[in-house]
């Protein structure tokens, strides 16, 4: 028997909870940026054209969304993605930012939680996001390259829906997490199974679908976009109490 | 359950592979760690760009190192161990193993010699001589002057001269020679650039080995004579410049340098290896990534290309021999434990494109986005000239081209001079001075523009060279797996994307900009 306290993790969404931005924006951001004025109008009326669809697949399947939303980087060079990811970061991730994102990552850290960030969002988009908030570990999508250039594929697993829930599950049993100690924040219904993992899940800015769903199951449901930075207040009731969830100790 | 696949990046190949299916590279029975166990290494140059990492590496990586002397040359009024203690010790790439180890601890396994190349035994006295004979078992030299186009003279001092004093000493010492050169030695060529060419009677325009036209007594003899013969700087400078075109090299740096390796090859009995790095660039991860102080470098590129300059003239199909300096040093490293065994070639080159070449226009391109990124967020300067350098991107031009675009400027400025001069006389000195000497200006920044890309085009468009790294490799894989551990020469893992744009970029901006803008101030109030 291990004398050890089981490590423990909290496992973040990105998009919609710790920042405002989502696939589309950034996407759209790469799109306006081309080499040229005009390929990049070419590009960006593309995007236009295609943003009721991909409104319409999201509500419909996040996975279908993703791999159809995934083909529109086909063709893009890796150096330019990589290229333009500090731009991209300074003109629309960081004021996306909510305000109190920074404190719940804070607090989340001092408690002992190992920060996990699992995202649908794309490994060179994470980079200065990642230099911003600094994670433990970070599970987010990739796309498949030929010879430097996008093929309009992710490569497996997609980090997406159901299949974040199974990604938490198998990073766990590698890690020695213990889930049912850890934590979950998510914004949106597609991630419940994500949530459903762990022990203590938290609707986190929640969409009014997704903070339905958490009252009927008692999750607690918090906001980070509205707060000031260096107030405490808001956080699950789990956290504000570290012996509700110190089990071991 | 889904399987959780580690992807890694293949840089060479631009796609991702299963990162646990890596070969390990081959080894063998050399061990550098033993190798510095039981020996002695004198290195000079250890205030250099280069020295300083390859010294903060050996402290770093080899902590059973037996000694290492550094000569450090005095300078004014500062001994050369002071030198030592504020210009090695207390610089940026020395700090983490400072920190780690302490000033005493590496004194405990360093001692400091002052002396200097250009002096007979290079400034070495009888009784530190003695000393040293009985300890030294290999001098690495990586001390040169690597400007491009000094005055001969300054310029044979140190890699000529300096290299006759060095042979003497090694001799002295009855120790084995490690010598960093440059792979540019090969002058004006294209394509594959093998490391087995004789090096003695090398020059880059020979037909043959059967070609003795160069020799470098009689060359040596010509210099002398040139440089006594010529009174002004600016003359011997030029000089210089044209000796070595005549022979096909592309600076009085190269030529110089070539000439050192020679006297070197030359030497009956002595125990070398010349040791040839590409460019030299910023660190990749060691002492941390983005260390650099080299303006011998890219970094006057990059700091144009952040300014804004958009048409380059390079070859579409042609890769920059670009290095990180960590990879130099651990190179040179490797090559020092493969000397001491007895089992080295004379030649090394550390360079990357045979493996994992990075082609020019991908360079261009990321100067294209670094631009984008800079002037979208400047606040001073003018808004229009920043959208214009925000959104109009880099494109790789021809030669005659930008020769054409050169001069449609020139005449564009020759016109506002003359409206301005018109405007003068009209409305007076005090409200046009300011826009002439904001013309002036432009002018000579314009200048400075076009001089630095000259300097570089040998590398970008007149030549393509691909040198070959098969003598690192075997060296490599002659060493241990603990050694291994300790020094990666693994250029094909550069991700030449993340390495420009996240290391390399970034690492300029932070060390080279505030240097570089300096000097243009110095020479603003000059």
């Amino acid at each position: 028997m291990s004398t050890e306290k089981p490590l423990k993790a909290a496992f973040f969404d990105l998009d919609g909870t710790l920042l405002s931005c989502n696939l589309v924006t950034t996407y759209a951001y790469y799109a306006r940026n081309d080499r040229s004025l005009l390929k990049s109008a070419y590009q960006f009326v593309k995007v236009l054209i295609n943003v009721p669809v991909f409104f319409g697949l999201d509500l419909y399947s996040r996975t279908l969304f993703n791999v159809f939303f995934f083909r529109a980087y086909k063709g893009m060079h890796r150096d330019r993605l990589i290229g333009l990811a500090d731009d991209l970061f300074e003109v629309t991730l960081r004021r996306s930012i909510y305000a109190g994102s920074r404190a719940l990552l804070e607090e989340t850290r001092a408690q002992g939680y190992r920060n996990v960030l699992v995202t649908g969002a794309l490994d060179f988009t994470i980079r200065p996001i990642d230099l911003h908030f600094g994670f433990d570990e970070i599970i987010c999508n990739h796309l498949e390259f030929r010879n430097h250039v996008a093929t309009g594929r992710v490569l497996p697993p997609l980090v997406a829906e159901t299949g974040k829930a199974a990604i938490i599950r198998t990073y766990a049993s590698q890690e020695g997490i213990d889930l049912e100690s850890s934590c979950a924040f998510s914004d949106s219904t597609s991630d419940i199974p994500m949530l459903k993992v762990t022990g203590h899940p938290v609707a986190t800015n929640p969409t009014r679908r997704l903070r339905k769903f958490a009252l009927r199951q008692g999750w607690p449901v918090i906001t980070l976009r509205d707060r000031g930075p260096g107030s405490s207040g808001y956080f699950p009731p789990f956290l504000r109490n570290p012996l509700a969830t110190d089990q071991s100790g | 359950m889904i399987e959780l696949t580690s992807w890694r990046y293949d840089p060479v190949r631009g796609e991702y592979g299963d990162a646990d299916t890596q070969p390990e590279p081959p080894a063998g029975d050399i061990s550098a760690v033993d190798q510095f166990r039981s020996k002695t290494v004198l290195l000079l140059g250890g205030t250099g760009f280069v020295g300083k990492v390859l010294l903060s590496m050996v402290l770093d990586r080899f902590p059973e190192l037996k000694h290492l002397v550094v000569q450090v040359r005095r300078r004014r009024n500062m001994s050369g161990e002071e030198r030592f203690r504020s210009e090695i010790l207390g610089s940026p790439p020395l700090r983490s193993v400072v920190d780690r180890i302490g000033v005493d601890g590496i004194l405990d396994r360093t001692s400091v010699v002052e002396g200097d190349l250009s002096f007979p035994m290079c400034g070495l006295g009888d009784e530190t001589l003695a000393r040293l004979k009985a300890e030294v078992d290999v001098v690495i030299n990586s001390a040169g002057l690597v400007e491009f186009d000094p005055p001969l003279g300054e310029s044979m001092i140190t890699n000529v001269y300096g290299i006759r004093n060095l042979i003497d000493l090694v001799h002295a010492l009855d120790a084995r020679l490690v010598h960093v050169s440059t792979c540019y030695v090969a002058g004006k060529k294209s394509g594959r650039i093998p490391e087995d060419t004789p090096i003695v009677g090398y020059y880059p325009n020979r037909s043959g080995p059967d070609d003795m036209s160069f020799d470098v007594g009689r060359e040596l003899a010509w210099c002398e004579e040139f440089i006594r013969e010529t009174a002004d700087k600016i003359a011997e400078r030029d000089g210089g410049m044209e000796r070595a075109d005549h022979w096909g090299w592309m600076n009085t740096y190269t030529y110089t340098k070539s000439m050192g390796e020679q006297l070197i090859a030359a030497t009956p009995g002595l125990r070398y290896a010349i040791v040839r790095p590409a460019i030299v660039e910023s660190s990749m991860e060691f002492p941390f990534p983005g260390w650099n102080e080299g303006m011998t470098t890219s970094a006057p590129l990059v700091l144009m290309g952040g300014e804004g300059v958009k048409a380059w003239p390079v070859r579409k199909d042609g890769p920059l021999e670009i290095i990180p300096v960590d990879l130099i040093a651990a190179g040179i490293l490797v090559v020092t434990a493969a000397r001491l065994a007895d089992r080295s070639r004379p030649v090394y080159h550390l360079a990357t494109a045979s493996e994992n070449p990075v082609m020019l226009p991908r360079l261009v391109g990321f100067l294209g986005t670094n631009a984008r990124y800079k002037h979208k967020h400047k606040k001073d300067g003018n808004r229009l000239a920043n959208m214009w350098k925000a959104y109009i991107e880099t494109e790789v031009v021809s030669v005659g081209k930008l020769d054409a675009s050169r001069k449609r400027v020139r005449w564009g400025l020759d016109f506002l001079q003359a409206a301005f001069s018109f405007l003068k006389v009209i409305l007076g000195a005090r409200i046009m001075n300011p826009y002439l000497k904001s013309l002036r200006i432009t002018r000579r920044q314009i200048r400075q523009q076009e001089q630095t890309l000259d300097k570089f085009l040998p590398f970008m468009i007149h030549n393509s060279f691909i040198f070959e790294t098969g003598n690192i490799r075997q060296a490599y894989g002659m060493l241990t797996r603990e050694d291994h551990q300790r020094l990666a020469w693994k250029p094909e893992e550069i991700d030449w994307a993340d390495y420009w744009v996240n290391v390399h970029t970034k690492g300029i901006e932070k060390w080279i900009r505030p240097m570089f803008a300096r000097e243009v101030r110095a020479a603003d109030h000059g």
